[in-house]
């Protein structure tokens, strides 16, 4: 079984080779979608029963490399040399992710057919699409760091080219430029902690370079600057504080891609990364805080812009980047499994949501604005059903799926040897104002009166969008279930499915034998009373009593337009970063250096090139004779040499 | 002496391709012009060849009473000459016909070419490595002028004629000087007797007057005059031809007599040769700027990478030899599929040959514009393009033979090739124009250059293979 | 000095001052026969080596046949004076020149500094080596391959001269 493990990486490859090629002579958009998500669908398929087998073997025997070619070696023999493999390894948390990622893939390829339809660029998407899947399962499965590399790029180009997929309109344009610049400052800081494990290890290999990290002391300061260099990578392809501007206004893409690829997958890379790395992360005590700062943070501060955004899309943007805050909480205290079951339910309810959201704008025929919404229940039942599925679950109301995986990394924040009630508190406020913008959605999308224009006549979603939306809501109801803590008489299984991942990394942190104590279900009270209290805000202020939000926002009109604004950060960043660049490009390097030196150069470089052409020309006669001449002047100089040498 | 079967069952691939050419010649001789027949027979007798030199990888013996090492290294370098040969057959079919000079003798030739390189790259003695350089040279001296009416053409066969006549003549006088002082001209025997004659400057001479002529057959500054005018003259698949598998012969001997018989290492011919490597570095990728003639541009190209490899060859260490010969199948790819291009483009009467004749291709011929973008990213070293792959492991062989200051020449003088071969790439992406093909391309040759660009893909993608091959032969 | 050593000496001046000649004749028939002398010079030069049968070789072909053809070659092409081809004296030629004397100042330098005489077992010694049965056993044994090789390339160079001198185009 472990042998298909190239095919689950092979089949996405094929389906975008297919497209590309031929996809535009294709004219049937069944077959087209049909091939898309076929493949993806065979992927899913091919990872699940891999998994099933997983299970029915012991412990020990879950972890497989399956080694295609060597890919890089330098010439053998030398002391460093650098050897590479095109290798997938398989272990447990590889195949959840694949599992997530082809799972949640094949659905929204399926989504996508509905929601596509009669677009012109129909096979371009799909194309891009299984691409994209196929640089993702690249990034999961790889068994060194340059392949996940490959990947971790390859995803980052599928996503410039995904939000740009509309490249007549300007704004998606200047998007997709937006993440594909930011996300480049966070891959050099990866590829710099890259070049830092080569030199440090010798090798790029997972195995060795676990291995021989499991054997060093905390606290290396080495280990502090790789494993810090590989966070500014994850903080810009997961968008944490500072490196986040990138994911909202990557909304301007098609809103499959944004579920798939900027809520469900992509975005969570630099999760999965830190989960990989987890034992570098345990001897560097030092950026365990700094992540868990950053993602606590993170959390509380897109909550809040959240909270006022009248774009449904962004609504949620804001909201996927809170919740990989949340992740990286985890991460911080050390909590990695609870950040990858995390990770897990995020995948489902946040792609429900999202696609709930698309659904709706499909409905409301390009209608994005909130303001413009209301009463939709009546027209899109399914959508909404499944949408509030969404909202309770990222909201952590038992027993769905966020409450378990969010209470999780809420009581290791508080609990854990590298937690601390400052992050306990951050993570707590940002479950309140989650449950409230949630909610505020909700009612302001689906309920209230009618806002809409009289001649939009809403329509629900097509057979092939609600059947994912269904089966998704459906995940995000049970798929907390796999991780019911043992203080509520749950197994854990899926900490217990990771610990061999993380064996090594929680020895080496210490981390002492799990208690079920009373203060934990103190803590779980209060969490799930916030998020109630969040959502009954919510639907008093946006439902029952209307008056009341105008009211706030008249009185804290200064904290609103704060809001509003995201925070002036998006300014700040042009004040503070792109004007002075700007500036400075302008005035210092373009008066000054580019007009006088570079134009210098440029002008003396084309006046060189003239006159080295000029010159070459002469030389360069056609004249034989002249090229013997030359020749000649070669041979005694070269005899010359040898000779006074 | 007695002539051994097995010396003709090693050999089958250089035998195979000699038959083939003497079948084509009494094909064209039965006096019915049917180019037809030549074309299909030759490809066929040069596929053979090449099955026959994948059956000869290993090992490597000495065969014809120490003449000609076959096998290994020579069945390698038949490999490289093969696929030129072949992929110069399929690009110049259409070409021909659209230039009205198809004729059979064109075919004749490159098959006869093809056996002189094949000669170079698996002689073992210096007899046959003249007579194979001039078997070759002949060849090319009539394919340059093969368009006799041009005045181009004529002009560049005779100007290459006139001076590799003048190489010759240093060639000539090297292999005397080498045999005067080491008393043979077998090269196994010239290998035995070096620790003794290397210090002797006599020999030394010798063997840097070789240098000169094989310099002058790669094309490499100062000895590279020829090169821009010849490769403009010449009908443009046969400049595909010279460059790539001419050069792959000039370098395959030059590794032979430099590197694996004579061993030399750190001493002062390396540095003239490293001198060599970077003058054609930076002469040859600055001069390519200031060109406008596609052509020209690529033969300027071509210096350079002579450069580059050169600088793998001074390095004479194992890393450089497998540098050199896994750089010239990249090389081989990249380049032919360049000049494919250029030939399809390439209307009467040297039309549509200046670089702003492809602006906007890529709105006409998508494809073409895409397999010439992979053709110049590769050429810039650009991964995963093989190209880079080959530039990485000659540069690391000069870091590693103490020639650091050569590798950081070709890495900055690489950064200064990107300027013209990306500017080609943004010419035919993001400039208007009405840049189109003069006709159709032909099946044979959209065949040669997909497959091009597809085999640098996956030289780019999965170098191994090819490396462990070329490890293999010392 | 010995008989061979002074016929060398001789041999060689004549055929250095000939080849000269070849050059610097502005008529191109007088050019062609010094060519003639030349390879007299060059045949003699043969016999002091004990290489009669190549000497002979050369006066046959070289100085016989081809020689023959070149000036008849000449005669219908009915050459002339070739005036216009000599341009006096430019800096080009004073380059070329002296970087030609350069070289073969060199050239003899090194040669006469680093001159060694190799052991008497590597060369073939004795008067036989220039008979035509040595010769023929030479070709037809250890250098067979070669000497096929050598057929290949004569017919390429006719195969050549065809496409290039055919008159139907």
């Amino acid at each position: 079984m472990f042998a298909l493990t190239p095919y689950i990486v092979l089949f996405p490859l094929l389906g975008f080779l297919i497209l590309g090629l031929v996809g535009s002579r294709i004219k049937s958009e069944k077959l087209v979608g049909t091939i898309g998500s076929g493949v993806v669908g065979i992927s899913f398929l091919l990872a699940a029963a891999i998994f099933i087998q997983m299970l029915g073997l012991e412990e020990a025997k879950r972890e497989h490399v399956v080694t295609l070619f060597p890919w890089i070696s330098t010439f053998t023999g030398t002391a460093t040399s650098l050897s590479v493999s095109v290798a997938y390894q398989v272990d447990q948390l590889s195949i959840l992710m694949t599992l997530i990622v082809t799972g949640v893939g094949f659905l929204i390829h399926v989504y996508s057919i509905g929601y596509m339809h009669g677009d012109k660029g129909f096979w371009r998407f799909f194309s891009y699409m299984n691409l994209f899947i196929f640089a993702m399962l690249n990034l999961v499965l790889a068994d060194n760091f340059v392949l996940l590399f490959l990947g971790w790029e390859g995803v980052g180009l599928c996503s410039y080219l995904l939000i740009g997929f509309w490249y007549e309109k300007k704004i998606t344009g200047d998007a997709a430029k937006k993440a594909f610049v930011v996300n480049r400052i966070g891959d050099f800081g990866f590829l710099l902690g890259m070049f830092l494990i080569f030199q440090t290890f010798g090798s790029l290999n997972f195995d060795t370079v676990f291995g021989s990290a499991s054997v060093m002391s905390v606290g290396n300061p080495a280990l502090k600057w790789i494993t810090l260099l590989l966070f500014v990578g994850a903080m810009g392809k997961s968008a944490q504080i500072p490196l986040y501007v990138w994911l909202p206004d990557a909304m301007a893409g098609p809103t499959p891609v944004s579920a798939l690829i900027h809520a469900a997958t992509m975005v969570t890379a630099g999760v999965y990364m830190m989960a990989r790395c987890s034992i570098l992360y345990a001897l560097a005590p030092t950026t365990l805080l700094f992540v868990a700062v950053i993602g606590g943070v993170t959390a509380v501060f897109a909550a809040t812009i959240g909270l006022v955004q009248n774009d449904i899309k962004k609504v949620l943007a804001y909201s996927t980047i809170s919740q990989l805050g949340y992740m990286f909480l985890a991460m911080g205290v050390a909590a990695f499994s609870a950040g990858i079951f995390h990770l897990m339910t995020h995948a489902f309810f946040k792609a429900l949501l999202f696609l709930g959201s698309g659904a709706v704008i499909h409905g409301m025929h390009d209608e994005q604005d909130i303001r413009n919404m209301g009463g939709l229940k009546k027209y899109l039942p399914v959508t909404y059903k499944t949408f509030l599925i969404g909202a309770i679950a990222i909201s952590g109301i038992p027993p769905f799926a966020g409450f378990f995986s969010k209470d999780e990394i809420l009581w290791k924040a508080f609990s854990s040897d590298y937690g601390s009630v400052f992050l306990w508190l951050l993570g707590v406020l940002g479950a309140g104002l989650t449950a409230f913008y949630m909610f505020r959605l909700v009612s302001l999308t689906f309920e209230g009166e009618e806002r809409f224009a009289h001649d939009t006549h809403p329509h629900e979603a097509p057979k092939s969008m609600t059947i994912p939306l269904i089966i998704l809501a459906g995940l995000s109801v049970i798929g907390g279930f796999v991780g019911i803590p043992r203080s509520l008489f749950g197994g854990n299984a899926i900490e217990h499915w990771l610990e061999p991942i993380f064996a090594s990394a929680n020895s080496k942190l210490m981390i002492s034998e799990y208690k079920v104590v009373w203060s934990e279900y103190v803590l779980m009270t209060l969490s799930v009373g916030i998020a109630l209290a969040g959502i009954y805000a919510a639907r008093i202020i946006y439902l029952k009593r209307i008056e009341i939000a105008s009211a706030l926002v008249e009185r804290y009109n200064k904290i609103y337009s704060l809001l509003l604004n995201k925070y002036y950060v998006d300014e700040a960043y042009d004040a503070a970063i792109v004007n002075p660049i700007v500036n400075a490009s302008d005035k210092i390097l373009w008066k000054g250096f580019d007009v006088r030196i570079v134009d210098g150069l440029v002008n003396g470089s084309a006046s060189l090139v003239a006159i080295t052409a000029q010159w070459a020309r002469k030389v360069q006669s056609g004249v034989a004779q002249n090229y013997a001449i030359i020749f000649i002047g070669g041979i005694v100089f070269i005899l010359t040499w040898l000779l006074v040498k | 002496m007695n002539l051994y079967y097995t010396d003709l069952i090693t050999n089958s691939p250089l035998l195979t391709l000699t038959a083939t050419g003497l079948l084509l010649i009494l094909i064209e001789s039965t006096k019915s012009t049917r180019t037809r027949l030549t074309f299909g027979v030759g490809i066929v007798g040069l596929a053979v060849t090449g099955v026959l030199a994948c059956f000869h990888l290993t090992p490597e013996q000495s065969t014809f009473n120490g003449m000609m090492n076959a096998g290994g290294y020579g069945s390698y370098f038949t490999i490289i000459f093969v696929l030129a040969a072949i992929l110069t057959f399929l690009l110049s079919r259409s070409y021909l016909e659209r230039m009205g000079n198809n004729k059979g003798e064109y075919y004749i030739l490159i098959v006869f070419a093809t056996v002189g390189m094949m000669l170079m790259a698996s002689a073992n003695d210096l007899i046959i490595v003249f007579l194979g350089i001039e078997l070759m040279s002949i060849c090319l001296y009539i394919l340059v002028g093969f368009f006799r009416v041009k005045d181009r053409s004529n002009e560049s066969s005779i100007k290459y004629f006139l001076l590799g006549a003048f190489a010759t003549g240093f060639l000539l006088y090297g292999i005397a000087l080498v045999y005067g002082t080491s008393g043979s001209t077998n090269l196994t025997v010239i290998a035995r007797s070096f620790p003794t004659v290397s210090s002797n400057t006599m020999f030394i001479i010798g063997v840097a007057l070789m240098v000169v002529a094989f310099s002058f057959k790669v094309a490499a500054v100062p000895f590279h005059m020829w090169a821009p005018d010849v490769y403009e003259g010449a009908p443009t698949p046969v400049t595909g031809f010279m460059a790539t598998g001419a050069k792959a012969a000039a370098f395959a001997v030059f590794v032979v007599v430099f590197d694996r018989t004579l061993g030399f290492s750190g001493g002062k011919l390396n540095l003239v040769i490293a001198m060599i490597a970077a003058a054609s570095m930076i002469l040859g990728n600055v001069l390519a700027i200031a060109q406008t003639n596609v052509k020209r541009m690529l033969a300027y190209s071509s210096i350079a990478h002579a450069g580059y490899m050169l600088s793998g060859v001074a390095a004479a260490n194992t890393e450089g030899q497998s540098g050199v010969l896994f750089y010239l199948i990249a090389y081989l790819f990249m380049n032919l599929g360049a000049f494919g291009i250029v030939g399809i483009m390439e209307g009467e009467d040297e039309k549509n040959l200046s670089i702003d004749d492809y602006a906007g291709l890529s709105t006409q011929r998508p494809v073409l514009a895409m397999l010439m973008a992979v053709f110049m990213f590769s050429l810039a070293g650009v991964p995963p393009f093989g190209g880079f792959f080959g530039k990485y492991y000659v540069f690391l062989a000069a870091v590693k033979a103490n020639m650091t200051w050569l590798a950081v020449v070709g890495v900055l003088t690489s950064l200064v090739s990107a300027y013209y071969y990306l500017r080609l790439v943004v010419l035919m992406y993001f400039r208007d124009g009405k840049a189109d093909v003069p006709m159709k391309p032909s099946f044979a040759a959209m065949v040669a250059v997909c497959v091009s660009a597809l085999l640098i893909l996956q030289l780019g993608l999965y170098p191994s293979a090819v490396v462990q091959l070329v490890q293999s032969f010392h | 000095m010995t008989l061979e050593s002074i016929l060398f000496y001789i041999l060689s001046a004549v055929a250095i001052a000939s080849a000269l000649l070849v050059v610097t004749r502005r008529s191109p028939v007088i050019s062609a026969l010094y060519l003639i002398l030349n390879f007299f010079c060059l045949a003699g030069l043969y016999l002091t080596l004990h290489a009669q049968f190549i000497a002979v070789i050369q006066i046959i072909v070289y100085a016989g046949a081809i020689m023959v053809l070149f000036v008849f070659v000449i005669m219908l092409l009915n050459l002339g004076d070739e005036r216009k081809l000599s341009e006096g004296m430019s800096y080009k030629k004073v380059i070329a020149v002296g970087l030609a004397a350069a070289l073969l100042t060199e050239l003899i330098y090194i040669i006469e500094t680093s001159w060694i005489v190799l052991p008497a077992s590597t060369v073939s010694q004795g008067t036989d080596i220039g008979t035509v049965e040595y010769i023929g056993l030479q070709l037809f044994t250890g250098y067979l391959f070669p000497f096929e090789v050598t057929s290949i390339l004569l017919l390429v160079a006719i195969v050549g001269a065809i496409v290039l001198a055919k008159r139907k185009y």
